[in-house]
Protein backbone atom coordinates (compact mmCIF):
# COMPACT_ATOMS: atom_id res chain seq x y z
CA UNK A 1 0.00 0.00 0.00
CA UNK A 2 2.98 2.08 1.13
CA UNK A 3 4.44 1.80 -2.35
CA UNK A 4 1.39 2.40 -4.37
CA UNK A 5 1.25 5.35 -2.84
CA UNK A 6 5.31 6.30 -3.22
CA UNK A 7 4.80 5.30 -6.47
CA UNK A 8 1.74 7.52 -7.42
CA UNK A 9 3.22 10.56 -5.64
CA UNK A 10 6.51 10.16 -7.59
CA UNK A 11 4.25 9.49 -10.66
CA UNK A 12 2.06 12.57 -10.20
CA UNK A 13 5.76 15.06 -9.13
CA UNK A 14 7.01 13.71 -12.81
CA UNK A 15 4.25 14.09 -14.21
CA UNK A 16 4.23 17.71 -12.70
CA UNK A 17 7.43 18.57 -14.10
CA UNK A 18 6.14 17.55 -17.44
CA UNK A 19 3.58 19.69 -17.27
CA UNK A 20 5.61 22.84 -16.05
CA UNK A 21 7.98 22.59 -19.30
CA UNK A 22 5.15 22.44 -21.41
CA UNK A 23 3.56 25.80 -19.55
CA UNK A 24 7.26 27.09 -20.06
CA UNK A 25 7.33 26.47 -23.65
CA UNK A 26 3.85 28.27 -24.37
CA UNK A 27 4.98 31.07 -22.13
CA UNK A 28 8.75 31.61 -23.18
CA UNK A 29 8.62 33.13 -26.85
CA UNK A 30 11.86 33.58 -28.34
CA UNK A 31 12.86 36.64 -30.16
CA UNK A 32 10.52 38.61 -32.67
CA UNK A 33 10.88 37.63 -36.18
CA UNK A 34 13.74 40.23 -37.21
CA UNK A 35 12.10 41.96 -40.72
CA UNK A 36 15.16 43.59 -41.97
CA UNK A 37 18.50 41.57 -42.87
CA UNK A 38 21.13 40.49 -41.15
CA UNK A 39 24.86 40.44 -42.16
CA UNK A 40 27.05 37.68 -42.64
CA UNK A 41 29.57 37.26 -39.44
CA UNK A 42 33.49 37.90 -39.94
CA UNK A 43 36.68 36.20 -38.15
CA UNK A 44 38.03 39.02 -35.80
CA UNK A 45 40.22 41.26 -37.25
CA UNK A 46 43.73 41.40 -35.92
CA UNK A 47 43.80 44.91 -34.84
CA UNK A 48 41.07 44.81 -32.76
CA UNK A 49 42.31 41.50 -31.24
CA UNK A 50 45.63 43.29 -29.94
CA UNK A 51 43.52 45.79 -28.37
CA UNK A 52 41.01 43.59 -26.64
CA UNK A 53 44.55 41.32 -25.32
CA UNK A 54 46.42 44.62 -24.26
CA UNK A 55 42.72 44.98 -22.12
CA UNK A 56 42.46 41.74 -21.00
CA UNK A 57 46.51 41.57 -19.65
CA UNK A 58 45.82 44.68 -18.31
CA UNK A 59 48.56 45.81 -20.41
CA UNK A 60 48.31 49.63 -20.14
CA UNK A 61 51.76 50.26 -21.67
CA UNK A 62 50.45 47.93 -24.67
CA UNK A 63 47.10 49.86 -25.43
CA UNK A 64 49.13 53.40 -25.15
CA UNK A 65 50.98 52.25 -28.17
CA UNK A 66 47.60 50.49 -30.51
CA UNK A 67 45.37 53.50 -29.65
CA UNK A 68 45.22 57.51 -29.93
CA UNK A 69 44.23 59.60 -26.61
CA UNK A 70 40.86 60.03 -28.49
CA UNK A 71 40.29 56.53 -28.73
CA UNK A 72 41.29 55.85 -24.62
CA UNK A 73 39.34 58.31 -23.31
CA UNK A 74 36.21 56.58 -25.77
CA UNK A 75 37.44 53.35 -24.18
CA UNK A 76 37.46 54.20 -20.95
CA UNK A 77 33.65 55.38 -20.95
CA UNK A 78 32.92 52.59 -23.07
CA UNK A 79 34.05 50.53 -19.94
CA UNK A 80 32.68 52.04 -16.96
CA UNK A 81 31.55 51.69 -15.00
CA UNK A 82 34.24 48.54 -14.78
CA UNK A 83 37.56 49.24 -13.12
CA UNK A 84 39.07 46.38 -12.05
CA UNK A 85 38.56 44.28 -15.66
CA UNK A 86 38.59 40.39 -14.38
CA UNK A 87 37.59 38.58 -18.22
CA UNK A 88 37.50 39.76 -22.02
CA UNK A 89 35.29 37.89 -24.57
CA UNK A 90 35.18 38.39 -28.74
CA UNK A 91 31.42 37.41 -29.21
CA UNK A 92 31.38 38.41 -33.23
CA UNK A 93 32.52 40.67 -35.85
CA UNK A 94 30.51 41.64 -39.04
CA UNK A 95 31.37 43.88 -41.98
CA UNK A 96 29.75 46.38 -44.45
CA UNK A 97 31.55 47.67 -47.19
CA UNK A 98 35.42 47.75 -45.92
CA UNK A 99 34.07 48.67 -42.53
CA UNK A 100 34.03 46.27 -40.11
CA UNK A 101 32.81 46.41 -36.43
CA UNK A 102 34.07 43.85 -33.77
CA UNK A 103 32.35 43.70 -30.60
CA UNK A 104 33.77 42.65 -26.96
CA UNK A 105 31.89 41.65 -23.55
CA UNK A 106 33.97 42.65 -20.55
CA UNK A 107 33.37 41.52 -17.27
CA UNK A 108 34.97 42.89 -13.96
CA UNK A 109 34.68 44.52 -11.03
CA UNK A 110 32.71 48.22 -10.20
CA UNK A 111 34.81 50.48 -7.42
CA UNK A 112 31.82 49.13 -5.68
CA UNK A 113 32.88 45.48 -6.05
CA UNK A 114 30.17 44.81 -7.73
CA UNK A 115 30.17 41.95 -10.77
CA UNK A 116 29.24 43.75 -13.55
CA UNK A 117 29.24 43.17 -17.86
CA UNK A 118 29.44 45.69 -20.61
CA UNK A 119 29.83 45.53 -24.27
CA UNK A 120 31.53 47.57 -26.94
CA UNK A 121 32.51 47.44 -30.29
CA UNK A 122 36.01 48.23 -31.74
CA UNK A 123 35.43 50.25 -35.57
CA UNK A 124 38.54 49.01 -38.24
CA UNK A 125 39.02 50.38 -41.32
CA UNK A 126 42.19 48.76 -43.50
CA UNK A 127 43.57 46.84 -40.72
CA UNK A 128 43.60 49.82 -38.28
CA UNK A 129 41.15 50.32 -35.50
CA UNK A 130 40.08 53.60 -36.35
CA UNK A 131 37.08 54.35 -33.08
CA UNK A 132 35.62 52.77 -29.45
CA UNK A 133 31.66 52.83 -29.63
CA UNK B 1 -14.98 11.53 3.10
CA UNK B 2 -11.57 13.98 4.88
CA UNK B 3 -9.68 11.45 3.53
CA UNK B 4 -10.32 11.88 0.05
CA UNK B 5 -10.28 15.62 0.43
CA UNK B 6 -6.92 14.88 1.82
CA UNK B 7 -5.97 12.83 -1.49
CA UNK B 8 -7.23 15.34 -3.84
CA UNK B 9 -5.30 18.19 -1.87
CA UNK B 10 -2.14 16.03 -1.44
CA UNK B 11 -2.24 14.96 -5.47
CA UNK B 12 -3.19 18.74 -6.26
CA UNK B 13 -0.32 20.18 -4.25
CA UNK B 14 2.55 17.65 -5.09
CA UNK B 15 1.31 18.75 -8.84
CA UNK B 16 1.74 21.45 -8.48
CA UNK B 17 5.13 21.59 -6.70
CA UNK B 18 6.19 19.51 -9.98
CA UNK B 19 4.95 22.01 -12.40
CA UNK B 20 6.89 24.82 -10.70
CA UNK B 21 9.79 22.51 -10.53
CA UNK B 22 9.63 21.75 -14.16
CA UNK B 23 8.95 25.78 -15.64
CA UNK B 24 11.76 26.51 -13.43
CA UNK B 25 14.02 23.83 -14.82
CA UNK B 26 12.68 24.61 -18.46
CA UNK B 27 13.62 27.83 -17.65
CA UNK B 28 17.63 27.12 -16.14
CA UNK B 29 18.16 25.24 -19.32
CA UNK B 30 17.11 27.47 -21.44
CA UNK B 31 18.94 30.58 -20.23
CA UNK B 32 22.14 28.42 -20.27
CA UNK B 33 21.24 27.28 -24.01
CA UNK B 34 20.83 30.64 -25.32
CA UNK B 35 24.19 31.83 -23.19
CA UNK B 36 26.12 29.21 -24.37
CA UNK B 37 25.06 28.93 -28.13
CA UNK B 38 24.18 25.22 -27.87
CA UNK B 39 22.10 23.81 -30.38
CA UNK B 40 22.02 27.17 -33.01
CA UNK B 41 20.65 29.29 -29.83
CA UNK B 42 22.04 32.75 -30.50
CA UNK B 43 21.76 33.68 -26.97
CA UNK B 44 19.79 36.83 -28.48
CA UNK B 45 17.23 38.24 -26.01
CA UNK B 46 13.31 38.63 -26.49
CA UNK B 47 13.79 41.95 -24.82
CA UNK B 48 16.74 43.48 -26.61
CA UNK B 49 15.61 42.31 -29.87
CA UNK B 50 12.03 43.77 -29.43
CA UNK B 51 13.93 47.06 -28.29
CA UNK B 52 15.79 47.40 -31.55
CA UNK B 53 12.94 47.01 -33.70
CA UNK B 54 10.98 49.45 -31.45
CA UNK B 55 14.18 52.09 -32.22
CA UNK B 56 14.16 51.32 -35.96
CA UNK B 57 10.39 51.36 -36.47
CA UNK B 58 10.60 54.60 -34.00
CA UNK B 59 7.72 53.90 -32.43
CA UNK B 60 8.53 54.88 -28.35
CA UNK B 61 5.45 53.14 -27.67
CA UNK B 62 6.33 49.69 -28.67
CA UNK B 63 9.13 49.53 -26.18
CA UNK B 64 7.60 51.95 -23.34
CA UNK B 65 7.21 48.26 -21.07
CA UNK B 66 10.72 47.03 -21.46
CA UNK B 67 13.13 50.31 -20.53
CA UNK B 68 13.75 52.48 -17.47
CA UNK B 69 10.44 54.18 -16.80
CA UNK B 70 10.52 58.09 -17.18
CA UNK B 71 8.86 60.78 -16.27
CA UNK B 72 5.83 61.80 -18.18
CA UNK B 73 7.43 64.89 -19.69
CA UNK B 74 10.34 62.70 -21.01
CA UNK B 75 8.20 60.52 -22.43
CA UNK B 76 6.09 63.05 -24.40
CA UNK B 77 9.23 64.66 -25.09
CA UNK B 78 10.38 61.13 -26.81
CA UNK B 79 6.88 61.02 -28.61
CA UNK B 80 7.45 64.26 -29.89
CA UNK B 81 10.79 63.63 -31.53
CA UNK B 82 9.53 60.07 -33.22
CA UNK B 83 6.62 62.29 -34.74
CA UNK B 84 9.07 64.57 -35.96
CA UNK B 85 11.61 62.34 -37.26
CA UNK B 86 8.84 60.20 -38.84
CA UNK B 87 7.91 63.68 -40.81
CA UNK B 88 10.52 64.86 -41.70
CA UNK B 89 13.29 62.35 -42.47
CA UNK B 90 13.32 59.44 -44.10
CA UNK B 91 15.33 57.03 -42.74
CA UNK B 92 15.79 53.33 -44.32
CA UNK B 93 16.92 50.31 -41.98
CA UNK B 94 18.97 48.09 -44.71
CA UNK B 95 20.15 45.53 -42.05
CA UNK B 96 19.99 44.83 -38.13
CA UNK B 97 22.43 42.01 -37.38
CA UNK B 98 22.72 40.72 -33.72
CA UNK B 99 26.56 40.18 -33.19
CA UNK B 100 26.31 38.35 -29.72
CA UNK B 101 26.08 39.22 -25.74
CA UNK B 102 27.15 36.99 -22.57
CA UNK B 103 25.54 37.34 -19.38
CA UNK B 104 26.92 37.94 -15.70
CA UNK B 105 24.49 37.98 -12.88
CA UNK B 106 21.29 39.21 -13.29
CA UNK B 107 22.75 41.52 -16.14
CA UNK B 108 23.08 40.44 -19.56
CA UNK B 109 24.61 42.61 -23.15
CA UNK B 110 23.67 42.53 -26.33
CA UNK B 111 24.89 44.49 -29.16
CA UNK B 112 23.94 44.50 -32.86
CA UNK B 113 24.84 46.33 -35.93
CA UNK B 114 22.73 48.48 -37.63
CA UNK B 115 23.07 49.61 -41.15
CA UNK B 116 21.01 52.28 -42.22
CA UNK B 117 20.35 55.12 -44.93
CA UNK B 118 19.48 58.31 -43.86
CA UNK B 119 17.39 60.99 -45.93
CA UNK B 120 20.75 62.49 -47.45
CA UNK B 121 21.19 58.35 -49.31
CA UNK B 122 24.33 57.74 -46.96
CA UNK B 123 24.78 55.17 -45.53
CA UNK B 124 25.40 54.62 -41.30
CA UNK B 125 26.77 51.48 -39.86
CA UNK B 126 26.99 51.71 -35.99
CA UNK B 127 27.18 49.37 -33.17
CA UNK B 128 24.62 49.77 -30.33
CA UNK B 129 24.98 47.33 -26.98
CA UNK B 130 22.19 46.93 -24.97
CA UNK B 131 22.08 45.84 -21.15
CA UNK B 132 19.08 44.12 -20.37
CA UNK B 133 18.43 43.33 -16.52
CA UNK B 134 15.07 42.53 -14.68
CA UNK B 135 13.53 42.51 -18.42
CA UNK B 136 14.44 45.65 -18.99
CA UNK B 137 16.63 47.62 -21.21
CA UNK B 138 18.66 49.96 -18.30
CA UNK B 139 21.69 50.85 -20.63
CA UNK B 140 21.69 51.69 -24.70
CA UNK B 141 24.98 53.00 -25.95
Amino acid sequence: MNEARAVATLSLFAFGILAGVVVHAFVDKGPAENPYPALPKVEEPRAAHDVIAAIGADDAQALSRLVDSTMLTDLDTAIQPITDVRSTKFVGAVESEGRLLSAYVVTGKTTDGIDFVVGFVLRVTNDQVVGVN
Amino acid sequence: MVGIRRLIAGSAGTLLVGMFAGFVIASAVGVFIQDSGLFGASGESPIARAYMLGLLQRDPNSIVGIRPNQSIAQRAAELQGADTSRTTTSITPLSLTYIGGASVGGYSVHIYAVDLRNAQGVDQFFPLALTVSGGKVVRSE
